[in-house]
């Protein structure tokens, strides 16, 4: 009987050893068979995915710390579908808070494309409404009955930053904006973008959750320090409005730059956009050319390049500030003749008249002296033509016709030396004035202050430009345009402080024809003489009250000028000429 | 009373057929079967633990970066309403509301304090040190036994 059951044992477990050996064999087949090849193949292409993290855009900071482009949360709003019980509810509330048409999410919600299990209903939506709407979904949880849950359940909030321009359009010109998919547009948003944006990092992440891995720091975007001085910008601004008011001008601009360095501190122009609703901005400009004009619109600048024109005059030795001319009232010129603004003679007049009176027949009589080789050196050493360097996106690089263009002809020569014919960029005027305020030498106009990246600030190093005049030429003319302006007590003049300068009024070509009415009102200056801090550029487009750059820019000119003093703790000339003697 | 007269050869008997009993033999194996299910139990629930503590570890590391992220948004979001509340144009509102108005050219006084230096231009350099971009989470604690292993015979077998 045990012997029975003893053979009957051994043969269940060689059935069974037989049985558990086919498993193994069949496993091991398996393994190994091509089939597992392509099964394993597509496991590991599941296995992991490529994931990218996008680091924080950098701030944008103004030199006193002032922020002015920082980052703020958002939501996107979302429905689970998965989990949703109640379409109404969620339409209802989320058109409520958010003003959206309840129709439509309901339609959303209803209809939603074949295999999608989330919804986005809407995005870029303020904290504060996406807090209410979080709220309103816990109150109906809370008062749900026992065992169900509320109308609200489904939604779903993520947060995620959003660009934010807490000085709203102050500066909206110098900033530009970054719209939805962090691409930045005009300004130093565009200018800096890369920088700004930092580089995103792409890593291998694993999808089984039970797979631990780090999420990689991607060092976020480099933070800027602009040479803007927030309060002289806003300042700007709000005289540049007064301005356009008081004298009925359809656009301007006022831009003040530090002459010994090339840093920007306040660029106002009259058309601003809240930044924060970048999406407005066809509504405000009807081009791009608008949204900075200091450094994309080209103009004939008129009589401001009187400036340029007595400095390559004297700086090429043709002239010097006690050399007369007898003034006729016009001149002939490659057959056109050339009359003063008020087309009369103005008799004997040196280099001091000359430019006091703005005078186009004396400026004519110059750049014909000088001849064209040595003129047009001057003024492309100038940098009339080209581009400044300043770093802000769509600069405009203007035109200066030169003997050989085909549309130079020989009138032009007479026309250019007091502003007409040439079409230059406020910020090349200022770039080209500033040899004259420093010492011969140009400086490159910029924003940029300074970057902080890793915690480490790094300044900008002083960049310079071309020496197209001497010291001397520089240093003379300097004195001779603060004369001119104290002669004649121009508007332009700062109470206590020695201002250098020099008005235009320029007419306006329309079709080819120059109107007799309109004119583009300037006035290029700085302050104060013997230790230039401030350079500012006045533009005032079809001034209504006066076409007279005299009676329009000069004393915008000079209330700018009082506001820069008094912002920058500039003390008047008196105190430091104490402080010198001590 | 009687002792027994004690026959040491059926004593030794005994013991050997008490040995090669069928029955203790089967035991043993049985015994030695278990004891190998009980280590490979041990193994299973040590390896399943120490796994469960570094996926465990792992996701906690990744809730605390994730953490870090939200409050440097957080943070980032605070700054810029602090920003708009001390904006110019509130700062302005605020100050003619209280009274003030802009101070004329005239009516400032300038004064020689001995020593004073003007302020220059923010400085926005941080002290604490940046962060690598490295990974900083040690092998321990994202890598399974199996990984380890894996990792160890392909070591071996580049050496």
């Amino acid at each position: 009987m045990r012997q029975q059951y003893a053979r009957r044992s051994r043969v269940l477990a060689g059935a069974l050893a037989l049985f558990a050996l086919a498993i193994v064999v069949q496993m091991t087949r398996i393994q190994n068979s091509p089939e597992a090849d392509v099964f394993r193949q597509e496991s590991e292409n599941y296995a992991y995915e490529w994931r990218t993290f996008y680091p924080n855009r950098g701030e944008i900071y103004d030199r006193n710390g002032r922020l002015l482009a920082g980052e703020k949360i958002v939501y996107e709003i979302g429905v689970d579908l998965t989990v949703m019980t109640d379409a109404h509810a969620i339409s209802y509330a989320v058109a409520d808070a958010l003003n959206l048409d309840y129709n439509q999410l309901m339609e959303v919600i209803q209809n939603p494309p074949e295999g999608i299990s989330y919804i986005v209903l809407a995005d870029y939506v303020d904290a504060s409404e996406a807090l209410y709407l979080q709220d309103l979904k816990k109150a109906l949880n809370d008062q749900a009955p026992e065992g169900s849950v509320g109308g609200l359940t489904g939604l779903q909030f993520k947060s995620h930053p959003q660009r934010s321009y807490p000085e709203n359009a102050l500066g909206s010109n110098i900033l530009g904006f970054v719209n939805r998919e962090g691409k930045g547009y005009f300004g130093v948003e565009e200018k800096y973008d890369s920088l700004l944006a930092g580089n995103p990092v792409t890593v291998l992440v694993p999808t089984d959750p039970n797979k631990a891995f780090e999420i990689p720091h991607a060092p976020d975007g480099t933070t800027l320090i602009l040479s803007i001085n927030r309060d002289l910008q806003a300042a700007a601004e709000d005289i540049l409005d007064t301005a356009l008011g008081t004298y009925g001008a359809r656009d301007g601009v006022i831009a003040v730059m530090d002459p010994q360095s090339g840093e920007l501190l306040a660029i106002a122009v009259s058309r601003r956009m809240d930044l924060n609703q970048f999406w407005n901005y066809g509504a405000v400009y009807d081009s791009a050319t608008e949204f900075n004009p200091v450094i994309s619109k080209t103009y004939e600048p008129g009589s401001v390049i009187k400036i340029l024109t007595m400095a390559a005059a004297l700086d090429s030795n043709t002239v010097t500030p006690e050399t007369t001319y007898l003034d006729t009232g016009s001149v002939l010129i490659g057959g056109v003749t050339i009359e003063n603004w008020d087309k009369n003679p103005w008799g004997i007049q040196n280099m001091v008249g000359c430019l006091q009176h703005s005078l186009n027949v004396c400026m004519v009589h110059l750049s014909t002296q000088m001849g064209a080789t040595t003129f047009y050196n001057y003024f492309d050493a100038f940098g009339f033509g080209h581009l400044t360097g300043v770093d802000l996106a769509w600069e405009a690089p203007g035109r200066l016709k030169v003997p050989g263009d085909e549309d130079w002809y020989p009138v032009d020569l007479g026309t250019n030396a007091f502003g007409q014919g040439v079409a230059v960029t406020p910020i090349q005027m200022m770039a080209a004035a500033s040899s004259v305020a420093n010492h011969g030498r140009m400086v490159i106009p910029h924003v940029l202050y300074a970057m902080v990246r890793d915690g480490r600030q790094y300044q900008v190093p002083e960049q310079f430009g071309a020496t197209p005049i001497s010291t001397q030429t520089a240093d003379t003319l300097n004195n001779m345009l603060a004369v001119s302006l104290e002669d004649e007590s121009s508007l332009a003049l700062v109470p206590g402080y020695r201002v250098a300068g020099k008005t235009g009024t320029a007419q306006i070509p329309v079709n080819g024809i120059y109107d007799s009415e309109q004119t583009n009102t300037s006035f290029i200056g700085w302050g104060p003489v013997d230790d230039p801090q401030f350079m500012i550029y006045v533009w005032l487009e079809r001034p209504t009250e006066s076409p007279w750059g005299s009676e329009t820019a000069a004393p915008v000119f000079s209330e700018m000028a009082q506001r820069t003093a008094v912002l920058l703790n500039i003390p008047p000339d008196w105190v430091r000429q104490k402080l010198v003697s001590k | 009373m009687n002792i027994p007269n004690v026959n040491f050869p059926n004593v030794n008997h005994l013991i050997h057929a008490y040995r090669v009993a069928p029955w203790r033999v089967q035991r043993q194996w049985i015994g030695n079967a278990l004891l190998a299910v009980v280590v490979f139990a041990m193994v299973a629930a040590l390896y399943l633990n120490v796994t469960s503590r570094t996926a465990i570890a792992g996701r906690e590391i990744q809730d605390l970066t994730d953490a870090i992220a939200s409050s440097q948004q957080v943070s980032s979001d605070m700054q810029t309403q602090l920003a708009s509340l001390t904006s110019a144009s509130a700062m302005e509102k605020r100050a003619r509301e209280m009274g003030f108005r802009p101070v004329q050219p005239e009516e400032l006084e300038y004064l020689v304090v001995p020593g004073y230096v003007a302020p220059e231009a923010v400085d926005l350099s941080s002290t604490i040190q940046p962060q690598l971009n490295a990974l900083t989470i040690p092998p321990e604690y994202n890598q399974s036994l199996l990984d380890w292993m894996d990792e160890r015979l392909v070591s071996r077998s580049i050496q």
